[in-house]
């Protein structure tokens, strides 16, 4: 209990991402709501963009649809303001479009369930949300992707809540093992040399090689099958690499142990690293340095010890393994 | 059939369609307003004068108080058409969202309301709106006007009643529950979550068996490795619940009155609601069209009477914009046209076909009720206007740039009526010299005799036309200082040629002296751009008839 208080000083702006489709990022989401509930705090509630799964929102395999206290305010579609079953007040017509509708800014006049959208851009979502901030709101959650890998970094907000559970794997262990990975990649270091930072931020969208203090553009946009350029473009001189697009193994795969020693990568955000556990601790350990332009602060790690495939874990054993695993950061049992 | 005053290309190649484009009204009604506007014709001199007086009222106040008009802009942000629901009214009965939206476009039309009636503002009494204040008071019962909207409780209470009755039904509820929840775990130690549930692992026998013996509890679901509890509801709980379900039918009732109640009070207004979404529209376009005049500089032009085309220092705005983007100045050129043709001969790059746009640009906007981009202009207005350019060569019609200019010719003669204005660039260039010039002299005889107005350039010699036809000339190079053009020349590049060129010209028209050949500037500006001195030379020698 008291998570919400843990948060609520902190951070202005949480967004809830799930580890896996299924891993309770729902559950949390109701979760803080209700605790919410019990503290009388006004919420903000929005979701992140989901253009491309409207027929899922509209067919119901995949809709937020949450409880809200009355006060809270909500973003909601047109497109589905009548399918509420709480009382909104319309307070505002936004501009941002979805696939259901625009976006109107409500508050809830009568408690009840409501499917909630919201922008499909990043910078249209932080614009929502200071002005659901401006409406009223203490504080702002955002129903984020339902899988980290499908959505770009979560810009939006100050911090993020990771809502991992026992559908990644019948192995707890390797539950355990999967979301301290992602949670170690989300605080990755920010990349503190300035001039190297100035350097990237001229060119954000090419992959950009810096040695001596110069930076060397290269015509590609992303990594993927890029190895072979990056070892020619490489020299000894070669500080760091920065890579706008997604960080993969076969970035990696035309480089020599020793090139790799001596390399440090530069990210957009932890989002853009598609390793898997492992191979990313075979990387670390080669002496390879990653930092990103942008690190994301996980506020808390949520676990839902049942799986939908018809398995759980002891009640307690997940959360408490977790828990163990990552001492600093709150771990909530979702169900209980 | 529809009266058409020039065709689409005339339109666009004038530079008038690229002026609508940048035109910019900023709500839906205005938008639709430009998009059906119509040009005034012969006859309609009057309601012309009056549109743009109306432009000048609004032109004066937007120069005086320019925060009085970004207060309008602000009103017209986000402004939506309601014609849809307006209509669905009829018979419907409008969803929320629908309502809430004619409740903001109602509040704005009040506010734009106060902000016509404020003192000294002189807005012309064609955009003055309807009262509508007592619908909007009708949607807005809190009476507060913000542009928020609900089925409040105001609106009714039996609505506010049934509502109260439902929250505290619910309250109980939970209260009941949670109360239960405390007692459980005070008694039992059994925590359940906020949702009054409870997950135990199978292989925990020893807790199954104390959850399945409390008579509080009951399985909800379960899977291999657990079995989920919940708190079972008490008899009272049951009907509790059963009782505010029946409460939230009655309540949506009771909103469906209510909303059918304000739909049919929304059909009662629909012809001064949609009275003032036209003249919002018409003065969203008006305002439009006075803030595109102060921007560029246009004035209010003089409709006359007769068939005549005075323009003081016109200038065209595409080209204008161009000159501007490089930081250049433009020449603006005047000109007066009568019945009759006046031909207009020049140097090349001496802006012939420029002018003739301009002269085009300014006839068609004033016909349309614009301002227009010049010192001052008088016009009589034309039935019918149509441009000849000679660019119009169609690959896919397999027709030659000469085969498509006679084309478009049998098109004007065919439309011409009384008062027409006809501008014709370099007609037949695209022949030999002997059939084009031939050619030429018989199109100005044919037109010269007609009700019409015609501007015609071309480099060919037609010679002293008589009364009817004016030979204008483009004054050109012949009063730039050679020397210094040549000493700049000398060094620059091909790009910044073009541009010496530019500033020693002289664009502006003045009669042509009798008895004067047309001017040969073609060789001297094909060696100042920089083609080779033997070919100058030569060509220079063919030119007196020499042999080479």
């Amino acid at each position: 209990m008291g998570l919400l208080n843990q948060l609520k000083n902190k951070y202005s702006v949480v967004s809830i991402i799930g580890m896996a489709k299924n891993a309770g990022k729902t559950t949390a989401l109701n979760y803080i709501l209700e605790e919410a509930m019990d503290e009388g705090m006004c919420l903000g509630v929005t979701s992140t963009g989901r253009d491309g799964e409207s027929t899922d929102l509209v067919t119901g395999t995949e809709k937020p649809r949450v409880y809200l206290e009355q006060g809270t305010i909500v973003s909601v579609p047109k497109g589905l303001y009548d399918l509420a079953e709480a009382g909104l007040e319309i307070l505002r017509m936004t501009n941002y479009r979805t696939s259901l509708g625009r976006l109107m800014l409500c508050r809830v006049a009568e408690s009840g369930y409501v499917q909630i959208a919201g922008p499909v851009a990043t910078a249209d979502q932080k614009k929502m949300c200071s002005e659901m901030k401006a409406l009223g709101a203490e504080m702002i959650m955002i129903d984020g992707a339902v899988d980290r890998r499908s959505i770009a970094a979560p810009d939006a907000s100050d911090a993020v809540i990771l809502a991992t559970g026992a559908v990644l794997s019948r192995n707890m262990k390797k539950v355990v093992q999967e979301t301290v990975y992602v949670v170690s990649i989300c605080s990755l270091p920010r990349l503190s040399h300035q001039r190297t930072r100035k350097l990237i931020e001229e060119n954000r969208d090419k992959i950009t090689l810096i040695a001596d203090g110069r930076a060397k553009t290269l015509n590609l946009a992303t990594g993927l099958g890029s190895g072979k350029f990056l070892q020619q473009e490489m020299s000894d001189e070669t500080e760091y690499i920065y890579m706008p697009g997604a960080f993969t193994k076969s970035v990696i795969s035309d480089m020599g142990n020793a090139e790799l020693k001596k390399t440090h990568f530069v990210l957009k955000d932890p989002m853009k690293i598609f390793f898997d556990a492992v191979s990313w601790h075979q990387l670390i350990k080669k002496g390879t340095k990653v930092s990103v332009l942008e690190n994301i602060k996980v506020a808390a790690v949520t676990v839902n010890p049942v799986s939908p495939a018809g398995y759980s874990f002891g009640h307690e054993d997940l959360r408490e393994a977790v828990s163990k695993a990552l001492p600093e950061i709150p771990v909530i049992d979702v169900r209980l | 059939m529809i009266k058409r005053l020039a065709n689409v290309k005339t339109r666009t190649n004038t530079g008038f369609d690229h002026v609508m484009n940048e035109m910019g009204p900023q709500t839906p009604f205005g938008i639709k307003r430009l998009k059906e506007q119509k040009p005034f014709f012969p006859g309609e001199e009057a309601s012309l004068r009056r549109e743009l007086d109306r432009i000048g009222s609004l032109f004066d106040i937007a120069r005086e108080d320019e925060k009085y008009i970004s207060k309008i802009s602000d009103i017209f942000m986000d402004m939506k058409d309601v014609e849809f629901t307006v209509e669905r009214s009829k018979s419907s009965i409008l969803t929320v969202v629908e309502i809430f939206e004619m409740k903001c476009l109602l509040l704005k039309m009040e506010q734009l309301s106060s902000l016509f009636e404020k003192q000294g503002k002189k807005i012309p009494d064609e955009f003055v709106l309807s009262d509508i204040r007592v619908l909007l008071d009708e949607l807005d019962p809190r009476g507060d006007r913000l542009n928020t909207f609900y089925i409040y409780e105001e609106f009714s209470k039996k609505l506010a009643d049934l509502r109260n009755e439902k929250r505290m039904l619910e309250t109980g509820v939970r209260k009941s529950q949670k109360e239960r929840r405390e007692k459980l775990h005070r008694e039992k130690g059994i925590m359940l979550t906020p949702k009054f549930d409870c997950v135990v692992s199978k292989s925990d026998e020893e807790a199954i068996k104390t959850f399945e013996t409390a008579p509080e509890l009951e399985r909800s679901c379960q899977d291999i490795m657990s079995v989920t509890f919940q708190l079972v509801r008490t008899e009272k709980e049951i009907e509790t619940i059963e009782k505010t379900e029946m409460l939230a039918f009655k309540i949506e009732e009771e909103e469906e009155k209510i909303r059918e109640k304000l739909s049919k009070r929304v059909w009662a207004f629909q012809k001064e609601i949609r009275e003032n979404c036209m003249r919002i529209g018409s003065f969203d376009l008006t305002l439009a069209k006075a803030l595109y005049a102060i921007r560029h500089t246009c004035v209010k032009p003089e409709i006359i009477k007769d068939y005549a085309v005075y323009i003081k220092d016109g200038r065209q705005l595409q080209a204008e914009e161009i000159l501007d983007s490089k930081d250049k100045e433009y020449m603006p050129v005047s000109i007066s046209l009568d019945l009759g043709v006046t031909c207009i001969t020049g140097a090349n790059m001496g802006g012939k076909t420029v002018s003739l746009k301009m002269i085009g640009l300014t006839v068609l906007l004033a016909q349309y009720g614009y301002f227009v981009p010049c010192k001052s202009a008088k016009i009589g207005l034309s039935n019918f206007m149509q441009m000849l350019m000679g660019d119009s060569q169609s690959l896919e019609r397999g027709l030659s740039s000469f085969g498509s200019e006679m084309e478009e010719l049998k098109e004007i003669f065919d439309h011409c009526t009384e008062r027409s204005l006809i501008m014709v660039d370099e007609i037949a260039s695209g022949t030999n010299p002997a059939e084009g010039l031939a050619l030429t002299k018989s199109v100005i005889d044919f037109l010269k005799e007609g009700p019409y107005i015609s501007v015609i350039t071309t480099h060919f010699d037609v010679g002293e036309g008589g009364g009817k036809v004016k030979n204008m000339q483009v004054t050109g190079l012949a009063n730039a200082d050679f020397t210094k053009l040549d000493r700049e020349l000398r060094y620059a590049n091909r790009k910044e040629r073009i541009g010496i060129i530019g500033k020693y010209m002289d664009y502006r028209l003045s009669p042509a002296k009798e008895g004067k050949t047309i001017p040969k500037d073609a060789i001297n500006i094909a060696k100042m751009l920089g083609i080779e001195n033997e070919i100058i030379e030569n060509a220079k020698k063919y030119l007196k008839g020499e042999k080479v």
